[in-house]
């Protein structure tokens, strides 16, 4: 292994969410860790002609006027409008004022979303093959191109570092934190605001998900033998990082430390998941935090709620754990706040957080009858007070990419 | 004499497996055939296109091991629902 010179800690010092279950990081948490499911019937003008009739989506009460002014408003896809919301919660959170000493220049933003502006992509296409207009809204690139999310914050606070999206479907947020992470490791950076967003739930997405014959007709069943498949979601989740030192000299409260990333491709096949792919995602993370797998209490496991994934992801876990595997807490949280895709690895990580922090892991809820495919403690339906040391993230995306967060608690 | 719904539904699994139509037996699984994963969902895809229908959701199993023959009884009844409606058979 080469050596890596004068790499530094990572911390996260803020945190901000919309999500199924509301508007901030704190609702998400504190509904995640009583087990509340935000999975409904799917609100849409469509849905009396499509097939999928569930879905988790944010409630109508967020209202994207109440942090946004109108001027940057008319700029924003619906995606954009998650993250900048979830942005000013994270960077209000962290204390940051970037007003200040020049710190925007070494501040990076990296927005993870899995297909960006979808909303209005699917609007303007619908004006112009379904209504024959012959005009596209003039605001229709500025609202769909990926990077907008980033941009909007960039923008926001004057943060001129380095800024850019990344899109790796499923694992787009946590590929997206862990570049943010590098960058402060490695002084690109003294401070990042990075995380995922993904608002997809149009009619074409759906159709194109239904096609796929991968979407659940009850509920998210993660890691039970009645597991129909997934439930689309949506949503954002944004974070500050910093340099331990930067957090540490400016009196920072630090929710935990960002310790190791991992990140690897199956190159196997473009839908089903590979538990060797996996698992190497996992070592990777663990090694690079200076971890040993029995140092790891909880897995916020991928945990789609597929007959594929949940029971790959098991094996994986066995592979990367070997005999400590039976002795974690595994949980899918996605069995309540949905599939948001791009952004699911951000909510999760909130998810993380909360445990690492208050020392409560978040269940899996819906599991009510074990595979024994799926042989793990997944903390079924009731939430669990534990000490969490450290904490892993898994994310696994179509195309076979795995992104792999290893966390401590605050030092 | 217009081709039965067998006949019909083996000769899209042939196309896409590419191989001889006479070699699938009701009792095949698409898995058997080489059809898997995505190409199954392709295959289903094609037969719904084809009758102008569309599978419920599928209850958990998965389409690659299921046999052809299901397969065909899973398109009659489909059409049969259909003609029940009254909206008449493509």
């Amino acid at each position: 292994m080469p050596t890596v010179p004068q790499m530094r800690r990572v911390v996260i010092t803020g945190m901000g969410a919309i999500s199924p279950l509301g508007v901030g990081a704190e609702t998400l948490w504190q509904g995640l860790r009583e087990g509340r499911s935000a999975i409904g019937p799917l609100r849409h003008p469509d849905a009396y002609r499509l097939r999928v009739k569930i879905a988790a989506q944010v409630p109508d009460s967020f209202d994207p006027t109440s942090n946004i002014d109108e001027r940057t408003l008319i700029m924003l896809d619906r995606t954009s409008e998650f993250a900048l919301h979830a942005a000013r919660e994270a960077i209000a959170q962290s204390g940051l004022d970037f007003s200040q000493d020049e710190l925007g220049v070494r501040t990076a933003v990296v927005v993870g979303t899995g297909v960006g502006g979808e909303n209005t992509q699917d609007e303007q296409s619908k004006r112009l093959y379904g209504d024959n207009s012959p005009r596209a809204h003039p605001l229709t690139i500025v609202r769909v191109m990926t990077n907008a999310s980033a941009s909007h914050i960039s923008i926001a606070y004057g943060l001129r570092g380095p800024t850019f999206a990344v899109a790796s479907a499923c694992a787009s947020a946590n590929h997206a934190i862990i570049q943010a992470a590098q960058m402060i490791r490695y002084g690109m950076a003294d401070v990042a605001v990075t995380g995922g967003t993904e608002a997809c739930l149009t009619y074409g997405a759906l159709r194109s998900w239904e096609a796929m014959r991968v979407l659940a007709d009850d509920t998210c069943r993660p890691f039970s033998i009645n597991r129909r498949g997934l439930v689309l979601g949506e949503g954002a989740g944004i974070f500050v990082l910093e340099s331990m030192e930067h957090a540490q000299a400016r009196g920072a409260v630090i929710l935990a430390e960002l310790a190791g990333v991992g990140m690897t491709a199956d190159a196997t096949d473009i839908v089903m998941p590979n538990a060797t792919g996996a698992a190497a995602a996992m070592t990777q993370a663990l090694n690079d935090a200076g971890l040993a797998p029995q140092d790891v209490d909880y897995i916020n496991a991928h945990g789609t709620g597929t007959q594929a994934n949940d029971s790959t992801e098991t094996r994986a876990i066995r592979l990367a754990f070997g005999s400590h595997a039976d002795r974690l807490a595994v949980s899918s949280t996605k069995s309540m706040h949905g599939h948001a895709l791009g952004a699911s690895g951000a909510l999760e990580l909130v998810a993380v957080i909360g445990a690492l922090r208050d020392g409560a892991v978040p269940p899996t809820a819906n599991l009510d009858k074990a595979d024994p495919a799926c042989d793990l403690d997944y903390v079924p339906n009731i939430g669990r007070e534990m000490p969490v040391r450290a904490a892993v993230s898994n994310s696994f995306a179509f195309g076979g990419l795995n992104a792999v967060l290893a966390l401590k608690r605050a030092p | 004499m217009t081709d039965t719904t067998q006949q019909q539904v083996f000769a899209i699994i042939a196309k896409q497996a590419k191989i001889d139509v006479a070699t699938i037996k009701p009792e095949s699984t698409l898995k058997d055939l080489g059809i898997e994963s995505l190409e199954a969902i392709e295959v289903i895809f094609d037969i719904e296109e084809h009758f102008n229908i569309t599978f419920p959701d599928q209850q958990g199993a998965n389409f690659d091991t299921d046999t052809t023959q299901s397969l065909v009884d899973a398109v009659q009844k489909a059409l049969d629902e259909k003609a029940a409606e009254g909206e008449g058979s493509k």
